[in-house]
């Protein structure tokens, strides 16, 4: 099988993101559109309906190092949210979140987001009260 | 390490290691036979000129049915490359053909800096400034070429 190169997989990540061709609950691209390194990415979240989450836009950045997409992103919160696989400045839990714990290579950021979006969403959840809306880190 | 590599990748890497077209370097990394390390003398004549500019090269699993994917990796101020080394060129695209090569694919790209195409453009504001002000346009390709490709 061909491995495809760090570089080659975000730059298919970053077609998909700018044609709009994924999910429409979550939204993803380069932070800096001239970052020829493309490891600063901006995510957004629209909150899960029938949820303390419903109506709400969470923005988040994602951070592809060098070890991308053989390592996980490095994932945060900019909106606060409370969630047990956040943790208290926003960071998405490594241990506490299953996408990023069990990593596979063919995983994406939408993979990440709309997982997310399905944690918020869970029965366990959905129903956590939340800080107030627009509030950041 | 070359197991399972298609007999027509290994072919074209040898030939492109023995006998390399004129300005043109692919390397294959050790660890993956399919990704290539490129570096492009930008043509004499041409506002690159004397810039040695480096590129990336993938061959994904249903090459040659599909084109390789190609990026450069050095800055370069061109109406049909854009600010992420992202190439216009219709071979890479709809273009494509199998009996293309690596080595045409390359040259290609060579030619295609030393011959812009403002109206089919990536980079939009450059090409524009290419239509407007070829002069300048050429002028900051020669500046981007000294800051960045001569390293």
């Amino acid at each position: 099988m061909s491995k495809i190169p760090r570089n080659f997989k975000l730059l298919e990540e970053l077609e998909k993101g700018e044609k709009g061709l994924g999910a429409e609950s979550i939204s993803y691209g380069l932070s800096n559109q001239d970052d020829i390194t493309m490891t600063n990415w901006n995510g957004t979240i629209l909150g899960p309906p029938h949820s303390t989450h419903e109506n709400r836009i969470y923005s988040l950045t994602i951070i592809c190092d060098e070890s991308y997409p053989d390592k996980p992103p490095s994932v945060k919160f900019i909106s606060k949210i409370n969630l047990p696989c956040v943790g208290p400045l926003g960071q998405v839990l490594v241990d506490q979140f299953d996408t990023l714990k069990n990593w596979k290579r063919s995983y994406t950021m939408e993979t990440v987001l709309l997982e997310l979006r399905k944690c918020m969403a869970a029965p366990a959840n959905k129903k956590l009260p939340q800080p107030a809306e627009g509030s950041t880190y | 390490m070359a197991a399972g590599l298609p007999k027509r990748i290994l072919k074209e890497t040898e030939r492109l290691m023995a006998d390399s077209p004129p300005g043109i370097s692919a390397l294959p990394h050790e660890n993956n036979l399919r990704y290539f390390d490129v570096k492009i003398n930008g043509p004499g004549g041409s506002p690159y000129e004397g810039g040695v500019f480096k590129a990336e090269l993938f061959l994904p699993e249903d090459y040659p049915m599909a084109p390789p994917k190609v990026r450069f990796l050095t800055k370069i101020y061109h109406p049909n490359i854009d600010k992420l080394g992202r190439i216009c060129l219709d071979i890479l695209k709809n273009k494509w053909s199998p009996a293309l090569q690596i080595r045409t694919v390359l040259l290609s790209i060579q030619a295609l800096l030393g011959a812009p195409n403002p109206d089919d453009p990536l980079a939009n504001d450059v090409a524009q400034h290419w239509k407007d002000d070829e002069k300048g346009a050429i002028g900051v390709a020669r500046e981007w070429t000294e800051k960045f490709a001569k390293a």
